[in-house]
């Protein structure tokens, strides 16, 4: 708590909507406290903005605690910014210095059309998610919850895998724009539990197959998405996905689904 | 309003599974006729989307958020209670149960939290087997730990982010049966009312928040699991999507709003640093384990912590609750914590902060055990404040969190609309006048797993539905209702933002209706939010246009609802003659400064009907009856 | 079977087909280095070795086709994933980031040494495969000098063997990540390795001309 403020220089990308052509504009942030958060800093710019007449930057945002996965923009070319493990709502302003020019432009990728100025559109998350990111037990079905128990090794990485907030940032660093970190972590988490061993060569093909299907580029190991993931998730988890896609393609009766 | 609540007789062990024989139910072939729309896709609604719809219904499920996975069930910390007893140190369900009960200070039903505390175990399998990493140990078992208000360890954990990993299992439960077809997700749709046909709640309005397209759903039965209201104070620890609007359309649609002025006070937040502040941020009450919390002895004192030696301090909450200590329930360390602050003890800049100190735990265990406890924390903690918890004491203070009052339902968790059913935070059922810590996220998923698939089914079988489409008579009605509200928000072109609006309210009802009541400040206060209600309609300025994603609309409806919901509540802390749980009157205390109940006259559930626009609520009760528990002056000394 | 070329059609599938022909050419160049190695036991030992390598006779034959149907492989590949992850980002940032620290100057530039390396391949065996070159009147000593001793090709070949090492740089570990063996307590030893190889690479085939015209 410094109580010092700065003036910052922003570009920042404005398109009204999906077909709609976009270009960078130009604003002030003035008398930016350091204790306020990069959102904070969007906050005071669009009330601004709105005083001034004119429409708000949007962007998406919820919990501003670092857990929704909803924020998330590159900033200086950065997915949420500058900070090692850090989402964009809890960057703080006291990492960029008075005067600094500030670029910030939405996620980018062709799975990931932008909807309004920063705002895009992951449904192909979800998709992806809807395609096996699941153990298929229905309410009622389970058995008592201490009669498997799972080493405390791999249930603490499939905790390691599980913190995935899928924001999307490991999509938006990877220079292909590919999916593999977040996909991965989901197929990781599963694969590592006794619970979800007996559908993980279905879960593991199916995810693959409606990921590529959603036009995400592929994965040449880079590791900038281990980078800039806010919540650290290793590219182990892409190793551990390459494995139980050998054992799935190879040692399983499975076949890759069709995707329409 | 009639309020029957629907609680089966008989032995209060029993009631549940003798209810599950009474309630009709659905022929498995027949279900898939019916229709259910559920809002929201926190860990009520994703939990009952997904059960019901592997049941067989076809489901809708909506949500304002960009994913179902975004609801903010995803930022609870800490845990989730259950009776296991794995570490055979005397929990039971009946324990679970009279501490959740006693914690609400007396003033929830005794069937339904019975009924929570049973089916708390159902929900750790569940999840177990839905592939939610727990916390567990070396031999691969589960692990436990104790948490805020309680004696026994009967916590169930993922790191510091438990609800996250409980939101995603239902989430992967429900995209499951999105694939499957049986759920239909609308994601980016925030629901503007609900469609009652002869007295039915038959649909819903919305407006799809990326076109501005206002879209009508119809069903056989309405299920709400919108969350909670805490927003109404602007600076809450709710995301900032959180909203009333859902609850409070059903309200004014005549779902009755029960005890609006029970809203809980989460002691360990991060203290409020600037008026540029969007929201608050919690601190996890699992470091209260570890953490000891202190002020300096002296009024005013502006030494470092480092500078401030052993016997200057006050260890308060050890102080005044020996047995309880740093671990007394929430209301309780909140109120001491103001009372520390009011007394000039306060520390930090603002002089609104405690600290919460690791140096005894660090000596004890070893950095490196604190880490692997609170690492995440700690780091959140730095991130923010910019100070190294591992050596400077944390400052923390209370915030807004979670509100205990919601719509009025019964047993079958249905409001006083028949087809509309309320979840979760959003239902007022099952916290009392306070909520324990672990309790929400075992009564969300309670609600949605296991609760609603079994009453829905009696509803469903025992109600005769006429034909009714979306383009009945009152879907257009309210659709024309709902177009012309945003037209108006639109053309008002004032000169105040709606965050400016907001905030003032936010600041309003802190101060008046915070942890802290008197008549006379909520009196007062609902004068001030008359004002600014009416300026905000007169005054308001909102860019943007109808017909695509417009966030500073989407906020315009929602601070209007808050702008009104904020008398029901003044309303019901003005009626509501005595203190108990989080609902603290200073009219109505102990001499030790300890909240005062009215068992006589004040057990009961206030419920306000809608009466029409200008016109006071009506006020109902519900007496709770107690035939199982002695009630008894909450005592954590 | 066409289950398999589906399989093999995934990003997944394709990529480790990638790092499986990939991984053979490692073998390949590790092979390759230590026969020539034999430069530093003279000329009579460098051409013996040559000598006992063609007398392999079919069993060369087979190597050589496997090697090139994992070239076709390779680069076909190759191809297709520089064209498909062009297509996954049509609008490009306006700031390039600097200072994350992922990717390095050697993932980066894959496709490109990749190419680079292609036409390498090219002008080397166009000057040295028995195939091509006429061993019979001069053996491959001989050959070797005659070839080193131009300038402009020396530097061909210097410069295209600093572009394999840096391919391979990023190519065996991520060869190894692909296929899946990625282990907490192996992985930062393969890390290591492929620089470390890369450097053997550079270090090792960039001496054998400098060797060979020293020898002559």
């Amino acid at each position: 708590m410094s109580g010092k403020t700065i003036n910052l220089t922003l570009k920042v990308w404005r398109q009204p909507g999906a077909k709609a052509p976009g270009r960078l504009e130009t604003y002030r942030a003035e008398n930016i406290s350091t204790d306020a958060s990069f959102l904070e800093m969007l906050d005071i710019v669009n009330e601004g903005l709105t005083l001034e007449g004119k429409e708000p930057v949007a962007f998406d945002h919820d919990c501003r605690e670092g857990i929704c996965g909803m924020c998330g923009s590159v900033v200086n070319g950065r997915p949420h910014g500058p900070e090692r493990e850090t989402t964009l709502c809890q960057l703080h302003m006291r990492h960029f210095a008075d005067g600094d020019t500030v670029v910030i432009e939405p996620f980018r990728a062709r799975a990931l059309p932008v909807v309004k100025d920063l705002v895009v559109d992951r449904s192909a998350l979800d998709q992806v998610m809807a395609a096996g990111g699941f153990i298929s037990v229905n309410t009622g079905q389970a058995p008592e919850a201490n009669s498997l128990p799972v080493p405390k090794d791999k249930a603490d990485l499939a905790m390691d895998a599980a913190a995935c907030i899928g924001c999307g940032a490991c999509i938006a660093a990877c220079p292909n724009a590919s999916a593999m970190l977040f996909t991965s972590a989901k197929v990781s988490q599963f694969a590592l539990l006794p619970h979800g061993r007996p559908e993980a060569a279905r879960r593991a093909l199916a995810m693959l197959a409606q990921m590529d299907a959603c036009g995400f580029g592929n994965c040449t190991n880079h590791q900038e998405c281990e980078v800039e993931c806010p919540k650290g998730i290793s590219i182990s988890n892409i190793a551990r996905l390459n494995r139980e896609f050998i054992k799935a393609a190879l040692g399983s009766a499975e076949e890759l689904p069709v995707i329409k | 309003m009639e309020l029957d609540s629907k609680i089966p007789g008989g032995p209060l062990e029993t009631k549940w599974e003798r209810h599950h024989f009474d309630l009709k139910l659905v022929n498995p072939a027949n279900k898939r006729k019916y229709e259910i729309i559920v809002v929201g896709t926190g860990l009520a609604g994703g939990s009952a989307s997904a059960s019901l719809a592997e049941l067989g219904y076809r489901v809708k499920t909506f949500c304002i958020q960009d994913s179902p996975r975004r609801a903010h069930s995803i930022a609870a910390q800490g845990g989730i209670n259950a009776a296991k007893n794995y570490p055979n140190d005397g929990d039971s369900i009946w324990r679970l149960f009279y501490d959740t009960i006693k914690g609400g200070d007396f003033r929830a039903r005794e069937a339904n939290v019975y009924r929570l505390a049973q089916v708390s175990n159902l929900i750790i399998d569940h999840c177990v087997a839905q592939g939610i990493p727990f916390a567990r140990e070396y031999g691969g078992l589960l692990a436990n730990r104790s948490f805020g208000g309680a004696q026994v360890s009967r916590t169930f954990y993922a790191r510091g982010q438990t609800g996250q990993q409980l939101l995603l299992g239902a989430y992967s439960s429900l995209v499951r049966q999105v694939a499957r077809g049986q759920v239909t997700m609308f994601p980016r749709r925030e629901m503007l009312d609900v469609v009652l046909v002869n007295g039915q709640a038959r649909g819903i309005v919305v407006r799809n928040l990326v076109t501005g397209e206002i879209e009508r759903h119809a069903a056989h039965a309405v299920v709400l699991a919108t969350g909670g209201y805490g927003n109404v104070f602007f600076l809450s620890t709710n995301g900032m999507g959180c909203n009333v609007t859902a609850a409070f359309r059903a309200y004014k649609k005549g779902a009755g709003f029960a005890n609006p002025c029970f809203t809980q006070i989460h002691p360990t937040c991060i203290p409020v640093h600037g008026d540029y502040q969007s929201k608050l941020t919690l601190m996890s009450e699992s470091l209260r384990n570890d953490g000891r919390v202190w002020v300096p002895k002296k009024a005013r004192d502006t030494r470092r912590p480092h500078d401030i030696p052993e016997d200057e301090r006050d260890y308060y909450l050890e102080r005044i609750y020996p047995s309880f200590g740093n671990l007394a329930p929430r209301d309780i360390s909140s109120r001491a914590a103001k009372r520390m602050c009011d007394e000039g003890k306060g520390v930090g800049p603002t002089g609104r902060a405690v600290y919460l100190d690791f140096a005894d735990a660090i000596q004890r265990l070893g950095k490196a055990e604190i880490e692997a406890r609170y690492g995440n924390l700690f780091q959140m903690y730095e991130k923010i404040v910019a100070e190294d918890p591992y050596t400077t004491p944390m400052m923390i203070y209370p915030a807004s969190h979670y509100t205990m009052g919601g719509l009025w339902v019964d047993y079958n968790l249905m409001s006083t609309i028949p087809g509309l059913f309320v979840l979760g935070e959003a239902n007022f059922s099952d916290h009392g006048a306070n909520r324990l810590g672990a309790s929400a996220l075992m009564q969300g998923l309670a609600d949605g797993y296991f609760v609603i698939p079994n009453t829905i089914n009696g509803y469903l079988a025992g109600t005769k539905f006429g034909e009714v489409t979306d383009s009945h008579e009152a879907f257009k009605e309210s659709e024309a209702e709902v177009e012309a509200r945003v037209q108006k928000l639109l053309s008002i072109k004032g000169k105040r933002t709606v965050q400016d609006f907001h905030r003032e309210l936010g600041s309003i009802m802190w101060e008046y209706c915070g942890m802290g009541r008197t008549d006379e400040g909520m009196t007062k206060a609902r004068k001030l939010v008359a004002d600014v209600k009416a300026e905000f309609w007169e005054n308001v300025t909102v860019p943007g246009s109808h017909a695509d994603l417009n966030q500073s609309l989407e906020n315009a409806g929602r601070v209007a609802d808050f702008l009104e919901f904020a008398d029901v509540m003044l309303l019901d802390g003005l009626a509501r003659r005595e203190s108990c749980g989080c609902h603290f009157n200073e009219a109505f205390q102990t001499e030790e400064n300890e909240a005062l109940r009215d068992d006589v006259n004040m057990a009961h559930v206030a419920v306000w009907e809608y009466a029409g626009e200008g016109k006071e609520p009506i006020f109902h009760k519900e007496p709770l009856k107690f035939e199982f528990v002695k009630l008894a002056t909450r005592s954590y000394k | 079977m066409t289950w398999v070329l589906r399989m093999f059609s995934t990003s997944i599938g394709k990529k480790q087909l990638m790092a499986v022909t990939g991984l053979l050419f490692l073998l390949f160049l590790t092979t390759h280095l230590l026969g020539n190695l034999s430069i530093y036991g003279g000329s009579p030992a460098f051409v013996a070795y040559a000598e006992h390598l063609h007398a392999l006779g079919k069993l060369l034959v087979v190597a050589e086709v496997g090697l090139v149907v994992a070239l076709i492989i390779h680069v076909t590949l190759a191809v297709i994933l520089f064209f498909e992850n062009r297509r996954s980002r049509p609008v490009k940032y306006a700031v390039d980031k600097s200072g994350g620290g992922g990717r390095t100057f050697s993932s980066r530039t894959m496709p490109y040494t990749g190419l680079l390396i292609l036409g390498f391949i090219v002008v080397h065996l166009t000057t040295f495969s028995h195939h091509i070159v006429d061993q019979t009147t001069r053996n491959i000593f001989q050959i070797a000098v005659a070839v080193f001793s131009q300038k402009l090709y020396l530097a061909i070949y210097l410069l295209g063997v600093l572009v394999v090492a840096f391919h391979v740089r990023h190519g065996l570990w991520s060869a190894f990540q692909t296929v899946g063996a990625n282990h907490p307590k192996y992985m930062p030893f393969i890390q290591k390795l492929s620089i470390v190889f890369a450097v053997i690479v550079a270090i090792g085939f960039g001496s054998l001309p400098l060797a060979i015209l020293a020898l002559r």
